[in-house]
């Protein structure tokens, strides 16, 4: 087999920090840039926005699915779905921490909010390997980064539906009241857990796996347009729009590879009979 | 410092406990995994997690129906209401899947974990397929299943019951229920993963050998991170404060 490339954890972390936290804070940030300069470009500027936390979601799902498969690669026992759903659990208790508890800094709130989130799954994976004794190398490192990821794709995908991630005046009206942070919370995991778990396998390649991923976290935000559309109108059919183009054009990168990597397997024919 | 409070301190405690009640919940429930799901072992066939989830998500519901039918309910009444919910929806479960395993597959129901059902004394291993670990959900299961699955609910309602009593003073009785409803299921989550590692994946129930082995571990885990989560729910009360 030839050698193949793969992105390391680093990289994929650093991407997914940076890329969801910019697109977060570009759902306050720009209506804030808008509202200096005034006229059209604001009108431009507020529509756009809340468009800006869906893909940085999207990179924080690549991230979080890369985590999950190296963890999930030692065999959790319990299959790989458990640990999407602890990371939503954990990341949903952080996200709802860290954007509450900052009342006069709405700058700090996701970074708080990624900050607890990797406390809790560094408390987790560390009982996991200490206590429970798992004996999975990585499970501390990636027990962390999953909970990290869990609490951007939440703030992510709220801040899409209900505009910026202002907890008390936005995303309790917008997001809780309603019930899609449920959607969110579920669907996010999905779109997290569900790459590793479909690619899994003997041949299993990062790069196509990536790819799934970014396809599950565009189809994702496909839908977060939607419930956006009922809150808060013209940017949710934005969001909706380039979620459908974004799950597209993944998706085929994603079945090419498919394509490509089944073209390396060789038939072989029925196992000769051989006589003993 | 308002943490230090002594009813907080109870408070964090009681969350912590509800965080025990439910990772005991996934050491009773009989989760069989996917060779369940192929009748080639004892229990239902889905994840930990699923059951555990479904169910207490069940109670979860009841229990806050309890409480918004009426917002002065003991904690006891509350607490009931969600076991109540809970047994309803795993029992429901296990005897569809029970129909399934006996008139679909065509397994006879047996434990390969005991010799004799502890509670109805029939002999278990005459019936264990070779190279299977038991098929179906004996008595023993589906009581241990009920018991669990109530403590689950049962945990389940002790956190909302105790978190409503924060929210609702400082927002909306809608919004109340919502907030602390989606912290209670991200507590649920987290406990219901946790002994899932620490089983391994698949259990019996009470009587497995498994069961003694691994539930002080899982049990003392839950606790601790149950009560960090609680420490965060009561902050986020703090932070909600106009």
């Amino acid at each position: 087999m030839s050698e193949i490339k793969e992105r390391s954890p680093d990289q994929l972390m650093v991407f997914g920090i940076i890329g969801g936290l910019l697109g977060i804070y570009l759902t306050y940030l720009l209506p804030l840039a808008g509202e200096r300069i005034g006229g059209k470009i604001e009108i431009v500027l507020n529509t756009i926005a809340p468009v800006a936390g869906a893909l940085g979601a999207i990179c924080a799902v690549i991230w979080g699915a890369d985590a999950v498969r190296r963890v999930a690669k030692y065999g959790l026992g319990t299959g790989v779905p458990s640990i999407g759903q602890i990371a939503l659990g954990m990341g949903i208790i952080a996200a709802m921490f860290g954007l509450a508890i900052i009342k006069t800094q709405p700058l700090a709130g996701p970074v708080v909010a990624v900050i607890t989130a990797s406390i809790i799954g560094f408390i987790i994976g560390w009982f996991a390997q200490n206590v429970i004794k798992m004996k999975i190398p990585v499970m501390i490192r990636c027990m962390t980064e999953i909970a990290a990821a869990g609490a951007i794709i939440i703030i992510g995908y709220s801040a899409a539906v209900a505009g910026n991630y202002d907890f008390v005046n936005n995303l309790i009206p917008r997001v809780f009241d309603n019930g899609v942070i449920l959607f969110i919370f579920w669907v996010g995991a999905v779109a997290m857990l569900h790459p590793f778990n479909a690619c899994l396998g003997p041949d299993e390649k990062q790069k196509r796996m990536l790819y799934l991923a970014g396809s599950t976290g565009a189809s994702t935000m496909a839908i977060v347009g939607l419930a956006a559309i009922i809150t808060i109108g013209a940017s949710g059919a934005i969001t909706m729009i380039l979620g459908i183009v974004l799950w597209i054009i993944f998706y085929k990168k994603f079945w090419d590879e498919v394509y490509n990597d089944a073209a390396s397997v060789v038939g072989t024919g029925l196992i000769p009979k051989t006589e003993a | 410092m308002v943490l230090l409070d002594p009813t907080t301190l109870i408070d964090i405690g009681l969350i912590g406990l509800s965080g025990a009640l439910i990772c005991l919940a996934v050491h009773f429930i009989p989760v069989g995994g996917a060779p369940a799901a192929m009748a080639q072992a004892t229990g239902i066939g889905t994840g930990t997690v699923e059951l555990a989830a479904g169910s207490g998500l069940v109670g979860l519901i009841t229990s806050s129906y309890m409480l918004h039918a009426d917002p002065s309910a003991s904690m006891a009444l509350v607490m009931a209401s969600g076991a109540l919910g809970a047994s309803v929806m795993l029992a429901s479960t296990m005897l569809a899947g029970g129909f399934i395993y006996a008139y679909g597959v065509a397994v006879p129901f047996a434990s390969a974990q005991v010799k004799k059902d502890p509670i109805t004394g029939q002999r278990q291993d005459n019936y264990v397929s070779k190279g299977t670990q038991g098929q179906g959900i004996p008595t023993i299961c589906f009581v241990s299943g009920v018991v669990g699955s109530g403590l689950g609910g049962a945990g389940g309602g002790l956190i909302y019951s105790v978190l409503m009593h924060y929210y609702s003073p400082l927002i909306s009785a809608t919004s109340a229920a919502a907030v602390a409803g989606v912290f209670t299921m991200g507590v649920f989550y987290v406990n219901s993963v946790i002994p899932s590692y620490g089983v391994g994946g698949t259990i019996e129930g009470v009587h497995d050998p498994k069961f003694r082995r691994v539930v002080p571990k899982d049990v003392f885990t839950s606790v601790v991170v149950s009560m960090l989560c609680g420490v965060v729910a009561i902050l986020i009360a703090g932070g909600m404060t106009p």
